[in-house]
């Protein structure tokens, strides 16, 4: 078994960093296939004020002079070293930039991943235990709540919070209570599919001769909750929850620019409206690292979750 | 209709059913049926699908879905009326007083967790709170059901036992709060016919030495009568008959009890046998019918030494380890075998749908193997298959004309219109009305489905049919008729039938020669006769000891004489 998993978890450790490699090497070819030289623009804009030395310095760090092959593998070489670039707007480097963003949408990303999985847990067992009627009308809630585009959500949380009970107000948009409504506003869609997919296991699990049979042992319906259906309905959701940390990171760039938050997101806007390719770059790959990372542990874990789980077939897939 | 009163006055009743109809919505499924079990007494439910019989157990156990099914009438367990009963006081009888064993023992344990932590629920009914002590009692129990490793057991997960051990372990759950009455809704049909003889034999004799009380559902007319001292026969939800065991199986008097009786395969052994020898006469005597094309002197089907290997887990598994048997035209040969046994990788292999590692197989004198693939398609399309399920073998959107013309489609077969033809004819053949092409598989009964499945594998005229257990999904009174249909179109059509069964019952029904198969290997093979009435191997005698009723039923003194001894 131990060597097993630990077969596996090299496997899928190993399948990792491919994923992360590949998706730099796409985001590069990506952004230089993009029509107009970018960098070069952004260089001989005159407003930037670049003497002609620093332009050729700067050509020569990114061996702008040279073919795409070359320039990819030197940018990966530094990706891999941990070295991301300067901006070409700012000149500050790309870790610093990054690294002041990050908390602020770190943040937001943890507590949105956090309220959307509090709000799927109540909705899905909502729909379960509730009576008849009132069951139908949470079933229906995750359907609402994907219908509804998350830019509305938080205008209608501004207007009503913001600006009629005053919770908070926008000028201050990393105080914690600012942050807590842009966090809703984000969680409110992610929770949908989440709550979707713990009803139905929940519904599957609920039917099953297993339960029936533990009913007929005398458990309540709060023991036969919490010891035999927990577990197992939770199981589809763990992966759920690591394909939702991707919409997390697409979401927060419309949330921060609705809150008026400093993020990722708003790093990422003024990096695509000003062609900043190394900034870009760095983002789109550190997104897939997170992506990947939170995937890899979904995966790790689920042997260890569901006993029925075969290694050897997980390896050879 | 209850059971006559003189039974009743000698013992207390424990559970006494009055009156009680359940009905799903405006759907009533049980009608005003009554029956009552006497203290260490057994009685059985027998029917086929929809008679109401898992329904009344469920309703017993109070385990029907909330909101969808009412039952009205009177359940009384040692007089207290337990529909009646609000949950809160039910539920201390769960477990305790009220047993339950369900059918099918792979789902009927929590996956993720191991078979210890779903004791400990069964040993706490009996009000035990030291861990330590529970964990004895449950390995006790454990061994008590004939468990060999009690603490590995214990340590298990569901899916690292087998069907068999599992179901000792419910059996060992349910039986550890000595429950006074022990509801089993087919306990043993999901398993191989030598364990459920295993299981049963265990669970009757735990009766016994605990005196519990038994509700046996089953749709299995023979175990029903071997194991229960009285029994109840249901149709559409109502009781037909009832009364003790001997006089019920004995002298039926209703008319579907007596049909009932006669779908038994092991107590008719020769029921198809006269239509098969007419079959002979009629060969013998060279009235053959056009659809024998080529009269090769050979067998139809040789198989010569057939071996298969999987790798499973780094471990080699011989799956067929020398498999040789030939079947003549027009004659059915058997291979019976339990599960492993290496019977469906036999089929696998002739259809070539697996290639064999070693050995040689031939079809109407053609060898299969070291042949393009093109030649092979042209001798399968003579060899075809009747899968065992025809409640998953359909595709469900399609109609059944589309189904049955699949094969003809496939191999390029005639104009449309001829195409179209041949299936209307194929279907007349099975027995379905020609309304049936418009339909889809779900608006078919078992049956139907599994006669669409016998049309769909006759349309391409094929001179062998391969029947995978064709009605192991099926009720007994539905089976008779497929048996009955694939005997006459054996007739017909001078069809040979390789027939593959864990059933010896059925294949003594309807087979001339046998091979039995454990483990890949063949330990015996031979006419049909032979083999039953002289057994040379000991698995093959395992095999028809475990056919319930294999003798006549017990006559009817010795009968009541048991019911005395276990009250």
């Amino acid at each position: 078994m131990t060597s097993d998993y630990k077969r596996f978890a090299l496997t899928r450790a190993g399948q990792a960093v491919v994923v992360v490699l590949l998706a730099y090497v796409l985001t590069f070819l990506v952004i230089s296939v993009l029509p107009g030289d970018a960098i070069t623009n952004t260089l001989r804009d005159p407003q930037h004020g670049l003497s002609e030395e620093d332009i050729q310095r700067i050509v020569a760090f990114y061996g702008l002079d040279q073919p795409v092959i070359v320039q990819l593998l030197l940018s990966l070489g530094r990706f891999l070293t941990g070295e991301l670039g300067f901006s070409l707007q700012s000149n500050l480097p790309v870790s610093q930039i990054v690294g002041d963003a990050l908390p602020s949408t770190l943040t937001l990303a943890t507590s949105a991943l956090l309220i959307a999985i509090v709000f799927a847990v109540v909705i899905a067992y909502g729909a379960q235990y509730l009576p008849g009627k009132w069951a139908a009308i949470v079933r229906s809630i995750p359907s609402f709540f994907l219908s509804v585009p998350n830019f509305v959500i938080g205008l209608v949380l501004i207007e009503f919070f913001a600006f009629r009970l005053h919770s908070f107000t926008t000028t201050d948009p990393n105080s914690p209570v600012a942050t807590l409504f842009a966090a809703i506003t984000l969680a409110i869609p992610v929770s949908a599919p989440l709550a979707e997919v713990l009803i139905a296991s929940l519904d599957h699990e609920s039917r099953q001769e297993y339960a029936l049979v533990a009913r007929s042992r005398g458990l309540s319906e709060a023991k036969l909750f919490a010891k035999h259906l927990v577990k197992p309905s939770a199981l589809p959701s763990v992966a759920m929850v690591a394909l939702i940390v991707g919409e997390l990171l697409g979401g927060s760039v419309i949330t921060e620019t609705i809150f008026g938050r400093d993020g990722i997101g708003t790093v990422v806007q003024k990096a695509v409206t000003g062609e900043d390719q190394p900034v870009l770059q760095a983002v789109v790959s550190l997104s897939a690292v997170v992506f990947v990372a939170v995937n890899l542990v979904a995966d790790l874990a689920s042997p260890l979750l569901d006993p029925r789980v075969k290694l050897r077939e997980k390896v050879g897939a | 209709m209850t059971l006559n009163t003189k039974d009743r006055n000698m013992s207390a009743d424990l559970l006494t059913v009055q009156g009680l109809s359940i009905a799903y919505g405006p759907t009533a499924v049980v009608h005003d049926v009554s029956f009552s079990v006497a203290k260490g007494e057994s009685l059985a439910l027998i029917g086929e699908s929809g008679s109401g019989k898992s329904t009344i157990a469920k309703a017993i156990l109070r385990l029907l879905p909330h909101g969808e099914a009412t039952a009205t009438g009177r359940v009384a367990l040692n007089g207290q009326d337990v529909l009646a009963l609000p949950e809160k006081h039910f539920r201390p009888l769960r477990g305790r007083e009220l047993g339950f064993i369900p059918q099918d023992p792979a789902s009927a344990l929590n996956p993720v967790r191991t078979i210890g932590a779903q004791a400990h629920e069964a040993a706490a009914l009996l009000g035990e709170t030291d861990p330590t002590v529970r964990r004895a009692k449950i390995l006790d129990v454990l061994e008590q059901v004939g468990l060999p490793d009690p603490a590995r057991v214990y340590d298990s997960y569901p899916h690292q036992l087998s069907g068999g051990m599992l179901q000792r372990v419910l059996i060992a759950l349910t039986v550890l709060p000595r429950p006074a009455l022990i509801v089993a809704d087919e306990p043993t049909s999901a398993l191989d016919v030598t364990v459920q003889k295993l299981i049963l034999d265990m669970l009757t004799e735990l009766r016994r030495e605990l005196d519990i009380s038994l509700l046996l559902i089953t749709h299995d007319l023979a175990i029903a009568a071997e194991r229960a001292d009285s029994l109840v026969v249901l149709k559409d939800g109502s009781v037909q008959e009832s009364g003790p065991s001997f006089e019920v199986f004995a002298s039926p008097t209703t008319d579907y009890a007596r049909s009932l009786q006669a779908d038994v395969p092991a107590l008719h052994p020769d029921r198809y046998r006269n239509q098969r020898s007419t079959l002979r006469e009629a060969h013998d005597g060279g009235s053959r019918t056009e659809a024998v094309s080529s009269p090769s002197p050979g067998p139809q089907i040789d198989v010569q030494g057939v071996t298969k290997r999987f790798s499973a887990g780094g471990k080699d598994v011989l799956a067929c380890d020398g498999v040789s048997f030939s079947v003549d035209r027009g004659r059915t040969h058997a291979l019976v075998g339990e599960s492993g046994s290496g019977k469906t990788t036999a089929v696998r292999l002739l259809l070539g749908l697996e290639q064999p590692d070693g050995g040689d197989i031939k079809v109407a004198g053609q060898s299969t193997s070291g042949r393009s693939r093109a030649d092979v398609r042209e001798i399968r399309r003579h060899l075809q298959l009747v899968y065992q399920n025809p409640f998953t073998s359909l595709d469900p959107t399609w109609r059944v004309g589309r189904i049955v013309r699949e094969p003809l489609d496939q191999f390029g077969v005639g104009t449309k219109a001829e195409r179209a033809q041949r299936v209307r004819e194929a279907l007349e053949a099975v027995g379905l009305p020609s309304e049936v092409a418009s339909r889809r598989p779900a608006h078919l009964s078992g049956g139907q489905r599994q006669r669409v499945a016998i049309a769909r594998a006759l349309v391409v005229r094929p001179d062998v049919v391969v029947l995978d257990e064709p009605t192991s999904a099926l009720d007994v009174s539905v089976q008779a008729g497929i048996l009955e249909l694939l005997s006459k179109l054996q007739r017909e059509l001078g069809l040979t039938y390789l027939f593959v069964s864990h059933d010896l019952a059925l294949v003594r029904q309807v087979a001339d020669s046998v091979s039995v198969l454990r483990r890949g290997l063949v330990v015996e093979d031979g006419p049909v006769e032979e083999i039953f009435h002289r057994p040379q191997h000991p698995y093959t005698r395992a095999l028809l000891e475990a056919i319930p009723l294999a003798s006549v039923p017990a006559e009817p003194t010795a009968g009541k004489q048991l019911a005395k001894a276990t009250a």
